[in-house]
């Protein structure tokens, strides 16, 4: 599905992503951890054509230097870290953005029933149907957010990329939000590539994982196999150990 | 939705019979319908009405409206593509040059003399949107080759450059011929006086055909409100999007500021109005900013002609005396009694 081979980009000559490679498989979610400035939102700009590279990234064998950018678009949505509101759209209409490929809407561009019907779906799934017609300037983060989830589900793509998806989401959301993308991967023959801080929702989200330092790899795999106390305590610089038993001590005093 | 967008469209339309009815000589409405069916489908014209009262409102007045609707419709839909398109509230064609390199155009006429051959009369008009859109596009050539993206930044400050060069050297050329100097200063206010039904049939067909035009492309000002990385992830074509809504927004506020001088303010404003009232949807955002931009350019140029008949105001200058606390009024009034509840 997707293919990056000896991937390196950067910005202004420095490279920030240096040499990652990996292999992406529908129905197989990838998760990218790492510290801040590591080079994840770097990485999936990259897999998204909006940073040049050295390297091959490659969509359904395809290279994506020979892709055109709605080809990519048509296959790849990504749900970007910070979105500038400038102009205030309801809910709906900026669901409705996302169908921008798939709508077939004549000479002005109006929607038909069935990009309609999709629009609707996709705010099911993010509960937020009752919202629809609310301005995007009055929600909240959360709220915002999972608009914009909408937006990249309404894409129909086969690859949607999360930059720091749970940003703004409080713990209930943060569940409900990595369970319906656990279903929707497999449901849809699709992937999930997530940028995550919290490594408990990455390893819930994922089958696999890429753990990034200084913008390159420090271990790929299956999540089972690679997290490992000694990896987090190399990667993060932290006592791992000691800060796992302060939460547990916390988790059984709350219990108790 | 659609109620609000008849209403506009109605109000709009009575504007316009205002702008033919109202004036040194005030004209019944009954009798502006029959003058204009008598002109236009040739129905018989009722005894009453005098000769000179058919030439007032055919050869006078009512062109004079029409070029007021067609150039504010002009100007504002212009306004509502660069504020979507630069994500900036306060972007218009002026911002990116075109008034400034029109004025340059305008002053080789003015100052030196510059003369088409065989159609002197249309040298103005035409070198002003030459160069009006010629600054534009020499602007989107220079972004291109600076920036591979097309980064809004990198348009708005080199239109910035642009504006500040070529104004300098209209203030030059000025300088050095001063002899014309008051007609130029009166042509960069803007004026409707003495324009005729030549200038409406071609401004019309330019503004109808440039906001249908832009109102195709309304998903991708939509999408392209959300900023560049966005709008790449959904499929738009950035650089060619830029390049087309750009430069149509220039050519559609050249053509109007070729006919009639430089008028501000509507192109800012309108917009935001629109959007305060029908949202932020471009398929309502173009078309009512045309509507609303066009109604509000003949009240102007109405008040602009009468207030001080039988001498006129500069238009530019009335559309900012009334539009900017109206705008006020409109988009900071509620704000007041909010703070209060809270």
């Amino acid at each position: 599905m997707l293919t990056l081979k000896n991937v390196s980009a950067g910005y202004d000559g420095t490279d920030v992503v240096k040499n990652i490679s990996l292999d992406v498989k529908s129905c197989k979610n990838l998760s990218i951890i790492g510290p801040n400035g590591c080079g994840k939102t770097t990485l999936l700009k990259v897999i998204a054509n909006l940073l040049p590279f050295r390297g091959d990234v490659e969509i359904d064998g395809r290279p994506v230097r020979k892709m055109k950018s709605r080809e990519i678009s048509s296959k790849v949505a990504m749900l970007a870290q910070t979105s500038g509101i400038y102009f205030a759209y309801s809910v709906f209409d900026t669901v409705m953005m996302g169908r921008y490929l798939r709508m077939d809407s004549g000479f002005f561009g109006l929607p038909s029933t069935e990009d309609a019907k999709h629009v609707t779906r996709c705010l099911e799934a993010v509960n937020l149907v009752a919202e629809k017609d609310k301005e995007i300037t009055k929600l909240s983060g959360g709220q915002l957010q999972r608009v914009f989830l909408a937006r990249a589900l309404a894409q129909q793509p086969e690859i949607i990329l999360l930059d720091e998806p749970t940003n703004h989401l409080d713990l209930k959301y943060q569940v409900e939000l990595i369970d319906y993308l656990k279903k929707w991967a497999p449901e849809n023959n699709c992937a999930v590539i997530g940028v995550l801080h919290d490594i408990n929702l990455a390893m819930q989200l994922s089958e696999n994982i890429l753990v990034m330092k200084n913008g390159e790899t420090q271990a790929y795999g299956k999540t089972s196999e690679v997290v490992t106390g000694n990896l987090l305590e190399k990667v993060y610089e932290i006592d791992v150990a000691r800060y796992m038993a302060q939460s547990l001590k916390r988790w059984e005093s709350l219990r108790s | 939705m659609k109620t609000k967008a008849a209403t506009a469209a109605c109000a709009s339309l009575i504007v316009v019979m205002l702008g033919a009815a109202l004036g040194s000589v005030s004209i019944p409405p009954g009798d502006i319908f029959s003058i204009i069916s008598h002109k236009a489908a040739g129905s018989p014209l009722p005894a009453h009405i005098e000769p000179a009262l058919v030439a007032i409102v055919w050869n006078l007045r009512l062109p004079r409206a029409l070029l007021a609707f067609f150039v504010g419709a002009a100007l504002s839909v212009s306004g509502a593509v660069m504020q979507s398109v630069l994500r900036n509230p306060l972007a218009s064609s002026y911002t990116l040059g075109v008034s400034s390199g029109a004025s340059l155009g305008a002053g080789l006429v003015i100052l030196y003399g510059v003369s088409i051959p065989f159609m002197p009369a249309f040298t103005l008009p035409f070198l002003g949107f030459l160069f009006g859109l010629g600054t534009i596009i020499l602007i989107m050539a220079i972004v291109t080759r600076l920036d591979w993206q097309m980064e809004n930044i990198t348009i708005i400050l080199t239109g910035m450059v642009f504006t500040l060069f070529i104004n300098a050297v209209t203030m030059l050329m000025s300088a050095l011929s001063r002899e014309h100097l008051q007609r130029l200063i009166f042509w960069q206010m803007g004026s409707f006086s003495m324009k005729d039904w030549q200038a409406v049939f071609i401004l019309a067909p330019a503004a109808v055909l440039g906001t249908m035009f832009v109102a195709h492309f309304n998903r991708e000002l939509d999408i392209m409100t959300f900023g560049e990385e966005q709008a790449k992830t959904m499929g738009v074509d950035l650089k060619k999007v830029k390049w087309i809504l750009l430069v149509t927004a220039a050519a559609l506020t050249g053509s109007a500021v070729a006919f009639v001088g430089v008028i501000g303010f509507v192109d800012l404003v309108a917009p935001h109005i629109i959007r305060k009232l029908f949202g932020s949807a471009h398929r309502y955002v173009v078309p009512m900013s045309a509507v609303f931009g066009g109604g509000f350019m003949v009240v102007c140029d109405l008040i602009a002609r009468t207030v001080v008949s039988p001498s006129e105001l500069p238009v530019g200058t009335v559309t900012a005396i009334i539009g900017a606390p109206f705008f006020a009024w409109l988009y900071f009034g509620g704000r007041k009694k909010k703070a209060k509840v809270v």
